[in-house]
């Protein structure tokens, strides 16, 4: 018989500083999320065109015990009524992690409070249990401003990469479009709302990786393919409003179908693996663009899958899901250790070869 | 009847160390460590702050007060400690005073005294503290050159770039986490609450510049 497990979550690991307390009752599901306070940095960045590691990092540092006791104070509870801490120690910007696990330990010491560190995509991955009570295994897309793998998920530590972004993630992509065409940060939403207006076959933008076999994926090139296209029809250093449209329509045309078609095949590649997925899953700042979202849709209504997507609040960096991943961790009984470190690279499945960043210091992600 | 006030537990990762001291509420050194150490104190300063705790016998809830060096220096560094240190104070409901890197290293030297720290790019953080009331007052912190310090009549310095400034020079009176658990046990006794939550006091600016390529004009 599991007891009920009350645990405060913290993230600090991009530009979201986060505190979230989870309560997870003695059934498989049935958790209630009872406060989770996400504060933005978006402001701070906006000038820069990108997250700035030390802005993140200060920013971090001065607002992570903030959150906590706002999270606390919404839930109605003190640190006496908690079993745990979670905290995102990786992989992540090192400035942001290392804030908010040196705080959660702080924390944790002082309250007598034991300590999970989670992997911030274990968080991700396992948030459609939190939400929707998906049985293990279920297959999952991680896609958002960091982050692009598939994943099969087999239980609260085991994660098997099917395959995954070779460079940019495509949330990436959306910001750094927004930029060359003069729309605001973040750039999903600007991009998408843009992309209404225009005609997606206008341009004819590269499908990167479709042509070969696999579940890998390539964002970096397309963004290049958006610079000419964009160079092509400017005149004076001015775009028209209509040629925007048209190639914010291209560009979300071409990540949609670039997903869908590797979602096709990272199906397929699980139940080769002799695996019924429960459902597909996806998490990540980019599972909200509504033209990704259907071709998903519609990709599963014709394998006869359930499509899972967590609402938006949970599917980008929020500590909800930490607290969750911690609830997971508990429950499978796996020790939590006190003297967690800090890690900027933590690949969720240690056995898949490197893929980004593989130097002497191993992969990132 | 008040029960007596607690120890205060200080600490410091703001350069090449991992140090903590614990000093009783009159000011009284009870334990103290210093690590010299280029990278690893999120790693090792819980650990070294449960190890002073031990040495003395107490544990967390017997504290009076917490101090914590807030820099000028190494920015992840500063904030490994701040962040810890408002965890604790969080979880203990303890205040925390903020004790900036300079006035430590000036804790117990004769003025007029001038600290200078290295800041890398030639520069130093640097500040002057001055007792008497003919002289010019004690700046704040600052970040700057060696020539920007003025040449008082009998000025010493000390600091890590102290040489630099072709002054007679002092060794610290104390090792700095020492220093910064007595300037907030002093705070303390005098009835001095801390303003606000530690915050690093960092002097520079984020390397950050805005993209140099220009977005189109929308037309």
């Amino acid at each position: 018989m599991t007891r009920t497990l009350t645990v405060l979550g913290i993230e600090s690991s991009c530009d979201d500083t986060a505190a979230a307390v989870v309560r997870a009752g003695s059934g498989p599901a049935g958790a209630e999320i009872l406060a989770s306070v996400v504060a933005g940095q978006t402001e701070l960045h906006a000038a820069f065109g990108g997250v700035v590691p030390e802005i993140a990092a200060r920013a971090h540092a001065e607002k992570i015990d903030l959150c906590i006791e706002e999270a606390l104070m919404r839930a109605g509870l003190t640190l006496a009524d908690l079993d745990a801490v979670a905290v995102t120690s990786g992989p992540g910007l090192i400035g942001g992690v290392m804030a908010g696990v040196m705080c959660a330990r702080g924390l944790a010491a002082g309250a007598g409070l034991p300590l999970i560190g989670v992997n911030h995509l274990a968080g991700h991955a396992l948030t459609p249990r939190l939400t929707d009570g998906l049985d293990f295994p279920y297959l999952m897309l991680l896609v958002s401003g960091g982050h692009c793998q598939f994943l099969i998920v087999e239980g609260p530590e085991s994660f098997t990469r099917l395959g995954g972004t070779i460079d940019d993630a495509p949330g990436e992509a959306f910001d750094k479009t927004a930029k060359l065409l003069a729309l605001p940060q973040p750039g999903g939403p600007a991009v998408e709302t843009e992309a209404r207006a225009g005609d997606p076959g206008r341009f004819a933008f590269p499908r990167p990786l479709m042509d070969r076999p696999g579940c890998d994926m390539s964002f970096s090139g397309l963004k290049t393919a958006l610079l000419r296209a964009r160079d092509g029809v400017m005149e004076n250093g001015t775009l028209r409003r209509a040629d925007r449209a048209d190639l914010c329509a291209g560009f979300q045309a071409a990540v949609a179908d670039v997903l869908a078609g590797k979602s096709a095949r990272a199906l397929a590649a699980m139940r080769a693996r002799g695996l019924a997925p429960s459902a597909f899953a996806v998490a990540g700042g980019v599972a909200a663009n509504a033209a990704i979202r259907a071709r998903l849709t519609a990709l599963c209504a014709g394998e006869g899958l359930d499509f899972v997507a967590p609402p938006l609040r949970l599917c980008t960096d929020n500590a909800a899901m930490i607290a969750w991943a911690g609830i997971e961790r508990l429950r499978a009984g796996t020790a939590p250790g006190a003297d967690l470190v800090p890690r900027p690279r933590w690949p969720l499945d240690q056995a898949a070869a490197p893929m980004l960043g593989a130097g002497k210091r191993g992969a990132k992600a | 009847m008040r029960p007596e006030p607690g120890p205060v537990l200080a600490f410091d990762t703001s350069a090449a160390h991992c140090a903590a001291a614990l000093v009783s509420a009159e000011g009284a050194r009870i334990a103290a460590r210093h690590e010299e150490m280029a990278r690893g104190q999120a790693e090792r300063l819980m650990p070294l702050l449960e190890e002073t705790l031990a040495e003395a016998g107490l544990g967390w809830r017997d504290l009076g007060g917490l101090a914590v060096g807030v820099g000028p220096g190494n920015f992840t560094g500063v904030r490994i400690s701040v962040a810890a240190a408002r965890g604790l104070a969080l979880a203990l409901g303890l205040p925390v005073h903020g004790i900036g890197t300079l006035e430590a290293l000036a804790e117990g030297l004769p003025r007029p005294l001038v600290v200078a720290e290295d800041a890398r790019r030639g520069e130093i953080y640097w500040q002057l503290f001055e007792d008497a009331p003919s002289l010019p007052a004690s700046t704040s912190p600052a970040l700057g050159l060696p020539g920007d310090v003025p040449r008082l009549p009998g000025l010493r310095a000390t600091g890590s770039a102290a040489q630099a400034l072709g002054l007679a020079t002092l060794a610290p009176a104390q090792p700095l986490a020492v220093a910064m658990a007595q300037i907030a046990a002093a705070r303390l006794a005098a009835g001095t609450l801390p303003q606000g939550r530690p915050a690093p006091l960092y002097l520079r600016a984020a390397d950050a510049a805005p993209p140099s390529d220009p977005a189109p004009v929308i037309v």
